[in-house]
């Protein structure tokens, strides 16, 4: 299953994206993204997805982008008590986790808070 | 042409280790075939996900199959959690346009044959593969979020968030086909293990097995009898941006707002009118944000209208009189067409210790993703 993000690399390495400020739709040309934003939410999750067990409990949240763009991403590299609503936060490029079905090793953003 | 339904069949919700998928889906439409002498000229299957929880597809002709309707058109119809009722909606449309006259809807779900984890991933199918499965958050993850960014900037304290989950139990305990028959406290909330924080264990809708059958008619298939009969007077399907963290207001359910206007608008019933609602309570914070989308409380009130007791059995307007999707069960794709069954059971005067009193019209919401789609119906009494 891996060729499904294989597909969309560059979003995941050079955290790009598109979508039409007036409707919503997203057949645009990907642009890329400012790397920095504030958290609006966090969360905590203790029931992982299967490829994600070693890294329970897992740090969500929701960032908005300098430009007001959203991304979901997990929070790394950070202590629990900064990861809190309103703080900075900067994408970095990690390892996400290892293909089942191939092996590969499947790479994208995560954010650390400043 | 007007609509109605004339008979339901409902499973009780839980472990049924000795039951197949099909097995369920059988019970639940003889039993609701069984009520009436009517042959429906569509079978549809309202269904999540039988690839995943049962390696099994082609659920349509694989259950008219079973119950004998050879010749008859059947098929599933997926919509996620709310696969159900946009099964119900298909057939509503068609029956009251009178392209049929009669119509069997199951809704069908085996999630226990599988592993937990698997069901979360199953469940994640849901939401975007590329952007909220490969982070690694599961619908609970997503749920945990809205429920941080709904108690921060609503004021909405964890007591006020716990009464629906607590009032959902307590309707549970006298409904047969309930999956927790058991009322909870406020407590038992707050100290349930932690699932995605701010959301716990209580918090969160069970995994369980069910299946749950109406029969949909007209009047040309049902003649003028109107007894046991429930008339469907609106239903609305709407959908709006995919995942919950791409819209400008997380805490705005929009695919509920538009289908519940659009619904009402097609009954002629002005809100003030609807006496009960099945909502969906998949989450606590879900149930919240859908009443507040209804118009039922306002904006981060509906945990304190819960625990002053408005949506009791005997409140102003009772919500989820069998115990909704916490504490009933939430068979993801079967849901949908319980809650309209519930209703159903409501109107026709037939929900025993359950039965709300006075009631004229009850509203069915349904949805699937973080209200990604979502579905409403608005039944009355039959005239």
């Amino acid at each position: 299953m891996a060729i499904q993000f294989w597909r969309i690399r560059d979003r995941y390495y050079r955290l790009m994206g598109n979508r039409c400020d007036d409707c919503g739709a997203r057949n645009l040309a990907d642009k890329d993204m400012p790397r920095t934003g504030k958290i609006l939410t966090h969360t905590q999750l203790h029931e992982p997805l299967p490829g994600f067990e070693s890294e329970v409990p897992l740090n969500l949240a929701v960032i908005e982008l300098q430009n007001g763009a959203r991304v979901l991403a997990q929070i790394v590299d950070t202590p629990q008590e900064k990861i809190e609503t309103g703080a900075k936060a900067r994408a970095v490029i990690r390892r996400v986790r290892v293909d089942g079905d191939s092996g590969q090793i499947l790479y994208g953003y995560k954010f650390v808070v400043e | 042409m007007k609509a109605y339904v004339a008979s339901v069949g409902l499973e009780k919700v839980g472990d049924h280790w000795s039951e197949s998928l099909l097995d369920l889906a059988v019970g639940a439409s003889l039993k609701a075939l069984d009520g009436r002498k009517v042959a429906p000229q569509q079978v549809i299957v309202g269904n999540m996900f039988s690839s995943a929880g049962a390696r099994q597809e082609h659920l349509g002709a694989l259950l008219a199959s079973s119950l004998g309707l050879k010749g008859t058109p059947a098929y599933k119809v997926e919509s996620a959690c709310a696969s159900g009722s946009t099964a119900f909606d298909v057939a509503y449309t068609m029956v009251k346009s009178g392209a049929i006259d009669s119509a069997l809807v199951v809704g069908v779900e085996k999630m226990r044959d599988i592993e937990p984890e698997e069901v979360s991933l199953a469940l994640a199918m849901a939401e975007s593969v590329e952007y909220t499965q490969f982070v690694g958050a599961s619908f609970a993850a997503l749920n945990g979020l809205l429920a941080r960014h709904y108690m921060e900037r609503e004021n909405v304290s964890r007591d006020e968030l716990s009464a629906l989950p607590v009032l959902s139990h307590a309707n549970a305990v006298t409904a047969e086909h309930a999956q927790f028959r058991k009322a909870i406290t406020p407590e038992v909330v707050s100290r349930s293990a932690m699932v995605a924080d701010p959301l716990r264990l209580f918090d969160c809708a069970p995994v369980g097995d069910g299946a749950a059958a109406a029969l949909v008619v007209n009047e040309n298939a049902i003649g003028r009898a109107k007894s046991g009969l429930a008339e469907i007077l609106g239903g609305a399907i709407a959908t709006t941006e995919f995942s919950v963290y791409e819209r400008k207001d997380m805490l705005r359910f929009e695919a509920t707002e538009m289908a519940f206007k659009r619904a009402l608008e097609q009954a002629g019933l002005p809100a003030s009118k609807v006496g009960l609602i099945e909502t969906h309570d998949a989450f606590s914070v879900v149930a919240a944000l859908s009443l507040e989308a209804m118009g039922v409380s306002k904006r981060g009130m509906a945990g304190k209208d819960a625990k002053e007791g408005r949506f009791d059995l005997d409140g102003d307007i009772p919500i989820n009189t069998f115990g909704g999707l916490k504490a009933r069960g939430h068979p993801v794709g079967a849901t949908g067409v319980y809650q309209i069954a519930e209703a159903y059971l409501q109107l026709t005067g037939a929900a025993g210790k359950n039965q709300a009193k006075d009631l004229d019209y009850a509203v069915t919401q349904n949805v699937g993703g973080v209200d990604t789609s979502a579905v409403v119906h608005v039944f009355g009494r039959a005239r």
